[in-house]
């Protein structure tokens, strides 16, 4: 695994830094999650992590922390700008500055940040769809006829911020091979989700391209071509087409008409034309074929007819079944993606497959500080003053 | 930066290779398109990258490429399974025992899982989006999801996931010396981006995707997770999830709606306040919020509750947020970027007679065959 032997200190925090570090695990690294004392978590993408659990306002708790990070080879900082500083665990201590040498010069400091980090939104609260929203992207989506739909919270939260972070960590790592040195990672949702979605910024911003010129949902690519979109079949569920280029859309036309029931054929004597595809008047007159036609057979029924052509469409599963088309790991969590072989194993991996669902914090505070080397007496020291749980550490003793 | 020096052969495709090739070219690497001779293409994400146009129907033609991947880094490719292969150009041929080149990391982006019934069809974003279950997920009207472009498949799905994991190939690289094949399929990308609210989903117990579609805390089903249309039009978005955001912004919001609303016959004896805990207000606290707000205009709405914790920001236009934001890219970002449509061979003579050290003679056989062109 690329990152065997990788130690990572992740700050518990919502989507976007959990995100990062279970990449990092599912890549070989160490990931240890450091959470505030008797907190509960919600976190889902604790997959092969340890946590421990740690006051860092205490100053055995402050210096149990360095002492960590000073012997770590990533961090991931997922607070307000300022917040890492005011606890004295910010960049410089471990990077140093003009001239001072820092605790761990070979720390690669990962920080996420909602807005901009020096923008005019830097100390203000905000999540995934408020950064969506500053984006420029959010207004481009497709949704009903006064405004976007918003897809969860995977743009911002997990494409712009934690893949986006992950790669930054990667990159840094591979500067850290030829240079020796780490550096601060500055990953930002908004400038983030904008990257991810350079392509369609891109071309709204060009409308001569022709390919986002139109109003928010008459595009190709938003639901304006009604051969890029979904359907509704007579049992409710979905299917999605998506025959952009005209041997594929041909390809469509003909295998969707030939499963048309007669008598729908004999109701509906318009047959839409393939030379006609890019033709935007044709389209509501086809839209409403398409709609028409789909509503007499079941999703399942159309899957079949689709099967092994390239029309381009196929179901909508829902999560249930799609986790049971796919390969999951244990309590059906997505595997990790992509993989390289020769180095990964073409099946699950064991750790994969075992993995538990959840994280308490705290649940490894002892076993961690044994492993950084801390005495008996030193933890002792840190129950007295609060800084770690005694309940994390007692049953253990 | 981090990838000078390393070279990226990225065979011309849709969206996500052009992507992935745009991170590594953002990242200092050296990445050259192929292109066929006398192709079109719309591809605007060709930033720092250059174009050969190589015709690969000819023997000499696959010759030529065989001879480019052999002394570079990366290769990327985003035809359909056997594509390559049929060409002789197939990762064995770089990588195997007797291979031309063992530390290519050679990177493969598909569509369907490549071993799935599916893996021999065409597809595109919304297909892949359809099989990971994700879609099925998605706000939308009553009936059916939306979809949100082609973001989720094709690029964080596809091109981002690529470029992360050719990384690793490369870290990995740096200890063992030797190349590796990476796979990137889009339906299985788009669920590991996906993979938290999968996990819930899968997991109900935890309480965050239990509901029907459209009535959960982050797909529209919770009031103040959502966007509102302004008396303008224009569009604020909301995210005050936690208690302490949402006292913040019902203080403002209130503050800034006029008595003859909040004193309503219809408004006076609803407790916004307590709305956020009790779901079975959620509908009253919606329509509240969608009354409130079209009062205002979004360009007051914004001035209202900017400097607080209120999580309520408006929804830009790209070109107001692009006034607001540089085109973002790798590393800093100075003053705009200009977006280029990369013409197929714009640097066939460069990248071959300076680069691949062809010689001129050679280079003009090549052209007078019509197996290489220059534009």
């Amino acid at each position: 695994m690329a990152l065997k032997g990788i130690k990572v200190i992740e700050f518990a925090g919502l989507a976007p830094g959990p995100f990062a570090g279970l990449v990092l695990a599912d890549n070989g690294a160490t990931v240890i999650r450091i959470d505030k004392l008797s907190s509960s978590s919600s976190d889902v993408l604790s997959r092969n992590k340890r946590s421990l659990a740690v006051n860092p306002k205490t100053s055995s708790g402050l210096d149990a922390l360095k002492r960590l990070i000073t012997s770590s080879d990533i961090l991931i900082d997922p607070f307000r700008p300022g917040v890492m500083e005011r606890l004295g665990l910010g960049p410089t201590v471990f990077l140093g500055e003009h001239g001072k040498v820092g605790l761990n010069s070979r720390l690669i400091y990962a920080r996420i940040a909602g807005f901009p980090r020096n923008g005019s939104h830097k100390d203000m609260a905000g999540h995934d769809i408020n950064y969506l929203a500053l984006s420029g992207i959010l207004s481009m989506l497709p949704g009903s006829h006064d405004r976007p739909t918003f897809p969860l919270n995977l743009l911002a939260d997990f494409a712009g911020g934690g893949l986006l972070c992950a790669l930054g960590i990667m990159l840094a790592l591979f500067q850290r091979n030829v240079s020796g040195c780490g550096q601060v990672v500055n990953v930002d949702m908004v400038s983030g989700v904008r990257y991810v979605s350079s392509y369609p910024l891109i071309h709204a911003l060009n409308p001569s391209t022709g390919a986002f010129a139109n109003k928010r949902g008459d595009n190709m690519l938003d639901g304006g071509a009604p051969f890029y979109d979904i359907y509704v079949c007579k049992d409710g569920a979905c299917m999605s087409v998506g025959c952009l280029e005209p041997q594929f859309y041909k390809t469509f036309l003909e295998t969707f008409t030939h499963a048309l029931p007669n008598d729908f054929k004999q109701r509906h004597s318009w047959v839409p034309d393939p030379g006609a595809q890019y033709d935007c008047n044709t389209w509501p007159k086809l839209r409403t074929f398409l709609q028409l036609g789909f509503k007499t057979l079941t999703r399942d029924a159309w899957t079949t007819v689709f099967m092994n052509t390239d029309s381009c469409a196929v179901p909508i599963l829902t999560p249930e079944e799609a986790s049971r088309t796919h390969l999951s790991g244990a309590y059906e969590a997505p595997l990790p993606h992509p993989k390289l072989s020769p180095s990964e194993p073409e099946d699950v991996s064991p750790s994969v497959k075992h993995a538990k669902a959840f994280l308490q914090p705290g649940e490894h505070t002892r076993e961690i500080l044994r492993e950084f080397d801390f005495t008996v007496d030193e933890i002792q020291r840190l129950i007295q003053d609060a800084a770690i749980e005694d309940s994390n550490v007692r049953s253990k003793l | 930066m981090a990838l000078r020096g390393k070279k990226v052969i990225e065979f011309a495709g849709l969206a996500p290779a052009p992507f992935a090739g745009l991170v590594l070219a953002d990242s200092g690497a050296s990445v050259i398109r192929v292109d066929r001779p006398s192709a079109k293409t719309l591809d605007v994400l060709c930033r720092g990258k250059r174009s050969v146009a190589i015709n690969s129907k000819a023997h000499s033609g696959r010759e030529l490429l065989k001879r480019l991947i052999s002394s570079a880094d990366v290769l990327i490719d985003p035809y359909r399974p056997g594509v390559m292969e049929r060409l002789g150009l197939g990762p064995d041929v770089f990588l195997g025992s007797s291979g031309l080149n063992q530390r290519l990391v050679y990177a493969r982006i598909v569509g369907f899982p490549r071993t799935s019934p599916y893996g021999a069809m065409a597809g595109h974003d919304l297909n892949y989006l359809a099989m990971s279950g994700i879609l099925a997920m998605l706000p939308g009207s009553r009936e059916k999801p939306n979809f949100p472009l082609n973001l989720l498949a094709d690029f964080a799905g596809g091109g981002m996931h690529c470029a992360t994991k050719i990384l690793l190939a490369l870290l990995e690289r740096n200890e063992t010396n030797q190349g590796q094949v990476v796979d990137v399929d889009m339906v299985s990308g788009t669920r590991y981006v996906s993979a938290s609210p999968l996990i819930h989903r899968s997991n109900p117990a935890t309480g965050r995707f239990a509901l029907r579609r459209g009535e959960n805390l982050l797909d529209g089903g919770a009031p103040f997770y959502n966007l509102y249309v302004c008396k303008d039009g224009g569009l604020m978005s909301l995210a005050c999830i936690e208690p302490r955001f949402f006292a913040v912004f019902t203080e403002k919001f209130l503050q800034a709606l006029p008595a003859h609303f909040v004193d309503s016959d219809e408004w006076l004896e609803f407790s916004v306040h307590d709305a956020h805990a009790n779901q079975k207000s959620w509908n009253r606290l919606k329509q509240f919020l969608t009354d409130g707000f079209t009062l205002r205009t979004r360009s007051e709405w914004s001035h209202i509750f900017f400097g607080t914790d209120a999580c309520c920001i408006p929804v830009l236009t790209p070109e107001e947020a692009s006034q607001e934001f540089d085109m973002p890219q790798i590393g800093s970002s100075k003053g705009k970027t200009e977006s280029c449509l990369l013409n197929p061979g714009q640097h066939t003579k460069e990248v071959l007679v300076e680069e691949f050290s062809l010689t001129v003679s050679e280079y003009e056989s090549l052209l007078k065959d019509g197996v290489i062109s220059q534009c």
